[in-house]
């Protein structure tokens, strides 16, 4: 008897996601991302942390392969477009290790064998998905120099150890994410790289918007939602004053969450804002204040 | 005569003596002549033949003698020679002293002063029983004493021992010893114990040797420049009162010893008062002291002190009970200080939360009753700078608990905040408000009613009109009322009104404080039954805005109108309320309020109305009903005779509500806005035009003044409009020009420097108003440190201990990147196993493998220069404000237990944080900074600069980029001190100068200052501010284009606005507090270069 399998896994290049994930545009951003997947411009998603960059390319992905989106240009050149037209969303999330080789795929030994295992950009290439990567600036300098060509009017992959290129699929696309929010000197994308992108810049969202998201992916109440938008806008005001990000909508929405499951918001507000923002004694009352000025 | 026939003349006496005149011939013959010898050798014979023992006198006086030709001239070798005969008349013993000491004492006596001396002794010797004891203890102790005593001095001592040998011999002996072995070890202080000396002698002789015993031990305990105050304190006190002074020297000693040194002249300063009211007290008050201080914090020491004066003054036991704590009024005083909260220790986390709520930079300033017409001056050139000032008041104390008392400061600055946050300042006559229908934009145009016809020359008909545009629009509104003070009176009623219920909805968890606030205030306000009329009714409606609704006593006859008022009052609870309602309310308002005569009401005309439980049917008003209800009321009022009217006088301020200046507020931003528009930074409005502009508007404009009001709104507007077309706006950067250009003027702004010395160096300078570079403009100079004690930079790494390995650990983290694993190289310490595999694989598969196949672990991955450029200003002098040392005060623990061992760290560091400078703490955190940076092995350079004037830049090296890190740098910092003034530009260039030469693949230049850039000569008067940001930049600028990345770290808290413009795109940081800099430093640097 096989046990029964209690997890659900796919493989990378068959990942679509199925239900569509709630994203509210503050601007034009979703328009902007349909025009550039239809014109094959790769995108730079640029903003601090929690200001919805991941969740963006799952919904435009999620809303770009719905079958009926006009922008799908499913013409039946020999490349099968999936069934449902939907496409794989491939997310990369780059550290300090990642290598060229780790993108594109390396040899491996199978029994006496060698056998050749694309890496999931590759992958990403050949099945035509959106390749996001995440965090770019952390990769290797020699990873963002490999995406170059694949950036530009080529659209190819070289793989060198195979001697091939690989050309993109018509679908293909991709996106990058960085926070140019680190000073580091260190850290920085370089200009040939960055002026291969179209750029999109994310902040934290206005307090109503804020408010909804807040509700909905949290379940508090509408009144605790905004309420906590209120104690993000706020906090954000304290940005360079001490605090070097403000307070991320993701933050707000694991308050919410606590709140929403019984613990008070007080205290919720301090583990899951206070306390995760910083360790500043000082900058932790001021914001301790605010937050017991908004809750009761 | 020779030798020799003196030899035979001292024949009858012992061999010795004999002896020591041959000893001493040689070199007596070198000096004198052959008459002046035998003048010499006699008085010896004299003196040996005088009685049996003065052989031995005469003795002494031979050994002597070689010393004291070389130290006094003949004539006085006479006289000492004659003196010591006199002695050896009445004492051989004290002679033989006499000369003993001689040659000590004359090296440190005018030759004049020694006879003097020989004759103190003497008089010494004439008082009586033991006096030869005390005469040759004289001699003998004068030689250590004269050390650190002038004669005179010494003079002055001997009288206090011939008064002390009056009464006692013995006594005197014991305090001319006492006095050698402790006078030297008071140095300085020496002097002003002798006085307290004196003093005691007069009044208590038997104290004076006790007091010279316990003196040096009880001054060390106290801080060293207040000893000398402290020894006139114990002298007052002395005289003054019937008391111990060696034990209050010893007792008052150990109690300063527990407090920390920098309070002691507070506690000097008070225990001085009281010693010249009542000096008994002085003692039991400093023994208090530190108990008190445990409790509560300096500046609430002198609150309590006073309290205590002024129970010393009803009565003197009741005064000593107070201050030994004995009383229950000091523990009561006590209780309730310790209670309240300070502003210097909230103050930090009350301008985070300000700027957290209102998103502006805010500043907390402490609020002075005396002076509320000025205060807002303080802040005029903050206000410009886009900020905005909360006042509160230093110390709150009405409730009694620190909760309370907090929260207290926490609804005042959140009123205040509200202002900016809920927009009172905006008003706008475009706005529509939202519970009103707009009476405004119909009354502005038209004539104020009821205002007499021939006061309206200028009344505001269309042209007019056009003219004051220029006003702003709450200046406008205000003109439209004929008593415009008591329209001001209602609009900030109803305006706080409104603040007040919005803070309450948006703000639900301060509701509760914000309540227990206004329920306080309501109980300060005046009786409402003793105010005329009309202001009864405006009273009636800052109840209102403070919630109360209930049993308000009206007079009868405006029952009805008191309703209305609270009608209109109303809509303003709601949410979506807008100063613009506030004022359509004031409007109505003023039309009742204006036609209530204010006159006197009876007693018996007052009633009770409840108000809150009415329902007053639907939302706000009927405009129509309101309008004939007026109407009604007019005719009413017209029917009814003429009382006494009073002058109307504005109600009391609310006390947590502070000034609402509206009309100030928005001239600023008027003013802040035009000057926005023009761009540049250039010329600005000086502040003098700017207070007068702002007087102006402050005015409160009376009936008679509404035409004044329109002159001076035209010339608010020709002031903005002309301020606004000067400065040209210069942002262009030009390459530089080292040609010399004679065409300088020199006469007027000198000319370009020449280099005179080695180790000089000419820099350019940036001049914005050419947009162009002065050539060879600054004179800088490299100076080596001076050297100090290589002491301070261990004391400071164990001071901070915790700190620096904290650091320094944080610091080893980055050696991963500082020593990383080099993968994949041609040759190296070991085999990389993926490559191997990797290889193996590519060979398998037919391709040929690569060879790079080997791990390296490698040091030179990390390639960081860095330069730390030290403002060394005379600014860095400053003390760092000393009630923040108390800061954490707040955060004490409830349980005792706790609570004792919190306080006890607590003052450990407080000793060690004693009066710091600026630059200490700079200082400092270089220290932790290059115990870090030697672990992870970047080259770093530290610099300072500082200097005068343009020909005068001083840059000094504490550490040059390649000398490693010895002893003597560790000097060098210690003698990092406050200089002059901070002329940035050259010391930029410079360093960069010095960075370029270096070879690493990331340069750094990091800047630490305490303020903006400023000197002597920086270009003409006005503008320097502007040229040295200028210069300043651009040396930045310049540094980038080499390839060296700036950043800018002050520790000013205006800093914000400067360092905006200084290093726009540049990285740049405001410490906010001063005290987390050893902390910030090391952690920016982690941050910058990973």
């Amino acid at each position: 008897m096989t046990e029964k399998q209690t997890y659900t896994s796919y493989k990378t290049e068959e990942y679509i996601i199925k239900e569509e994930p709630f994203y509210l545009p503050v601007a034009d951003e979703v328009e902007l991302f349909e025009v550039a997947y239809s014109q094959q411009l790769p995108i730079l998603l640029k903003g601090p942390t929690g200001t919805g960059k991941t969740r963006f390319v799952e919904y435009m992905c999620y809303r770009l392969g719905r079958p009926l989106t006009k922008i799908t240009r499913s013409t039946g050149d020999g490349k099968q477009p999936s069934a449902s037209g939907s496409i794989p969303l491939m997310t990369i999330a780059c550290h300090e290790d990642l290598t060229a080789s780790d993108l594109v795929g390396r040899y491996l030994l199978e029994g006496d064998e060698t056998k050749w295992m694309d890496g999931p950009l590759a992958r990403a290439v050949k099945v035509g998905a959106i390749c996001y990567l995440d965090e770019v600036v952390e990769a290797r300098k020699d990873t963002t120099v490999l995406i170059h060509p694949l950036t530009d009017h080529r659209r190819f992959l070289p793989i060198d150890k195979r001697g091939e290129i690989i050309e993109a699929h018509e679908r293909f696309l991709l996106v990058l994410s960085y926070n140019p929010g680190y000073q580091s000197a260190l850290k920085d994308l370089k200009h040939s790289t960055r002026q291969r992108f179209m750029a999109l810049e994310f902040s934290a969202p206005p307090a109503e918007l804020e408010a909804k998201i807040v509700e909905h992916e949290s379940g508090a109440s509408p009144e605790m939602s905004l309420a906590l938008a209120k104690l993000g806008e706020k906090t954000r005001n304290l940005k360079d004053h001490g605090l070097q990000e403000g307070v991320g909508t993701r933050l707000l929405i694991y308050a919410g969450k606590l709140i929403n499951n019984g613990i008070a918001p007080r205290r919720a507000c301090q583990v899951a804002v206070t306390w995760a923002l910083t360790d500043d004694v000082q900058l932790q009352r001021s914001i301790d204040e605010v937050v017991h000025s908004i809750f009761e | 005569m020779a030798l020799s026939t003196y030899e035979e003349k001292f024949q009858q006496f012992p061999k010795e003596l004999t002896e020591a005149l041959s000893e001493a011939w040689e070199a007596v013959a070198k000096v004198l002549t052959g008459e002046e010898i035998e003048a010499w050798a006699d008085s010896g014979l004299t003196i040996a033949q005088l009685e049996g023992r003065s052989w031995e006198a005469a003795k002494e006086y031979f050994k002597a003698s070689p010393a004291m030709v070389q130290a006094i001239p003949f004539v006085h070798l006479k006289q000492w020679g004659h003196w010591g005969n006199t002695l050896a008349e009445e004492s051989a013993a004290v002679s033989m002293a006499y000369f003993k000491a001689s040659p000590q004492v004359a090296k440190l006596l005018k030759p004049w002063d020694v006879p003097e001396w020989a004759q103190l002794g003497k008089k010494l010797y004439s008082r009586g029983r033991r006096a030869g004891v005390l005469s040759t203890r004289y001699f003998e102790v004068t030689g250590d004493i004269l050390r650190v005593l002038s004669f005179s001095e010494l003079q002055h001592l001997v009288v206090l021992v011939e008064s002390i040998a009056e009464r006692s011999a013995d006594e005197a002996i014991a305090f001319l010893s006492i006095s050698r072995d402790v006078l030297p070890s008071l140095r300085e202080d020496t002097r002003p114990c002798l006085s307290l000396v004196s003093i005691l002698v007069r009044e208590d002789w038997q104290q004076a040797t006790g007091c010279l015993e316990v003196v040096e031990e009880a001054l060390s305990r106290v801080e060293r420049v207040e000893r000398s105050r402290y020894l006139a304190l114990a002298g007052r006190v002395a005289e003054r009162g019937d008391i111990n002074i060696p034990a209050f020297l010893r007792e008052s000693s150990a109690a300063l010893g527990q407090i920390d040194g920098f309070i002691h002249i507070h506690i000097l300063n008070m225990a001085d008062t009281l010693s010249r009211t009542n000096a008994e007290v002085v003692l039991d008050y400093i023994k208090g002291v530190p108990q008190v201080l445990r409790r509560v914090s300096i500046n609430q020491l002198e609150t309590w002190f006073e309290t205590g004066v002024k129970v010393l003054a009803d009565n003197a036991e009741g005064g000593a009970a107070f201050f030994s704590g004995e009383s229950t009024r000091s523990e009561e005083v006590l209780e309730r200080l310790s209670m309240g909260v300070e502003l210097g220790r909230v103050k930090e986390v009350m301008r985070l939360y300000c700027r957290a709520l209102s998103a502006l930079d805010v500043e907390i300033a402490p609020h002075v009753k005396e002076d509320s017409q000025g205060k807002g001056w303080v802040a005029l050139e903050k206000m410009m700078a886009e900020g905005a000032t909360v006042y509160l008041p230093p110390v709150a104390e009405r409730f009694n608990n620190k909760e309370e008392n907090f929260d207290w400061y926490k609804v005042v600055a959140t009123h205040q905040v509200a202002h900016l946050e809920f927009q009172s300042f905006n008003f706008s006559f475009d706005t529509p408000a939202t519970q009103f229908s707009d009476m405004r934009n119909q009354l502005v145009t038209s004539v104020p009613e009821a205002a007499p016809a021939d006061e309206q020359d200028g009344a505001p008909d269309g042209t007019e009109d056009e003219q004051a545009i220029g006003l702003a629009d709450i200046q406008r509104f205000f003109a439209m009322f004929v008593d415009g003070m008591l329209a001001r009176d209602i609009f900030t009623a109803v305006e706080d009104c409104r603040l007040d219920h919005r803070v309450k909805i948006e703000y639900p968890g301060i509701r509760q404080a914000y309540t227990n606030v206004q329920r306080q205030s309501l109980a300060d306000r005046p009786v409402i039954e003793e105010l005329p009329a009309r202001e009864a009714l405006v009273e009636l409606l800052i109840r209102f805005s403070l919630q109360q609704g209930r049993e308000l006593m009206v007079p009868e006859r405006y029952s009805v109108w008191a309703k209305t008022l609270w009608d209109i009052v109303k809509p303003l609870s709601r949410p979506q309320a807008l100063v613009e309602d506030s004022a359509e309310a004031t409007i109505r308002l003023y039309k009742i309020i204006s036609q209530i005569p204010n006159e006197d009401v009876p007693q018996e005309e007052w009633e009770q109305n409840d108000f809150q439980d009415e329902q007053s049917g639907g939302d706000g008003i009927d405009e129509e009903q309101l309008e004939q209800m007026l109407k009604d009321l007019m005719e009413s009022q017209q029917s009814a005779e003429d009382g006494e009217e009073q002058p109307y006088q504005s109600p009391p301020q609310v006390d947590y509500r502070g000034d609402f200046k509206p009309e100030l507020m928005q001239v600023i931003s008027m003013l802040r806005e035009s000057q926005k528009e023009r761009g540049a930074k250039g010329d600005t409005i000086s502040k003098e035009e700017m207070e007068r502009l702002l007087a102006e508007a402050n005015q409160p404009v009376s009936q008679s003044e509404v035409g004044d009001l329109k002159r001076q709104g035209i010339i608010v507007t020709d002031e903005i409009k002309e301020a606004g077309s000067k400065g040209t706006p210069q942002r262009t950067v030009q390459q530089s020009n080292y040609s010399y250009d004679p065409s300088f003027d020199e006469e007027e702004q000198g000319g370009p420097l020449e280099i005179k010395a080695p180790d000089a160096f000419l820099y350019d300078e940036w001049d914005y108003r050419m947009s162009d570079y002065r050539s060879r403009w600054c004179l800088l100079r490299e100076k080596d440190m001076a050297e100090g004690d290589s002491a301070y930079f261990n004391t400071t790494l164990e001071s901070y201990a915790a700190l620096a390995s904290q650091i320094r650990r944080q610091f080893e983290l980055m050696m991963p990147q500082g020593l990383q694993k080099m993968k994949r190289q041609q040759d190296g310490d070991e085999l990389e196993l993926d490559a191997v595999i990797e290889a193996m694989v590519d060979k398998r598969s037919g391709t040929s493998p690569s060879e790079k196949v080997y791990l390296r672990r490698n040091k030179v991955q990390r390639d960081v220069a860095v330069v730390f450029l030290l403002d060394m200003s005379a600014s860095t002098a400053e003390a760092i404000d000393e009630s923040r040392r108390l800061a954490d005060e707040w955060d004490a623990p409830d349980d005792p237990l706790e609570y004792m061992f919190w306080l006890r760290s607590r003052r450990g560091e407080g000793v060690r944080r004693s009066y710091k400078r600026i630059v200490d703490l700079e200082k400092e955190s270089l220290v932790l900074l290059i115990h870090a940076l030697e672990t992870i092995g970047d080259t770093y350079g530290i610099y300072g600069f500082s200097g005068y004037g343009r020909e005068n830049v001083d840059f000094f090296v504490i550490k040059d980029l390649q000398e490693p890190l010895s002893e003597k740098v560790k000097r060098r910092i210690d003698k990092v001190s406050p200089l002059q003034a901070t002329r940035m530009g050259p010391a930029i260039r410079h360093a960069v100068v010095k960075l370029d030469r270096l070879d690493a693949r990331t340069k750094f230049l990091i800047l630490i200052s305490d303020g903006r850039p400023q000197d002597r000569g920086y270009s003409r008067e006005g503008v320097e501010k502007e040229y040295a940001l200028h210069d300043t930049r651009i040396s930045l600028i310049e540094a980038r284009r080499k390839g060296i990345t700036p950043f800018c770290l002050t520790v000013d808290k205006e800093g914000h606005d400067y360092l905006r413009a200084m290093c726009q795109d540049m990285g740049y940081e405001v410490l906010a507090d001063i005290h987390s800099l050893p902390r910030r430093l090391p952690a920016l640097y982690r941050r910058l270069t990973v």
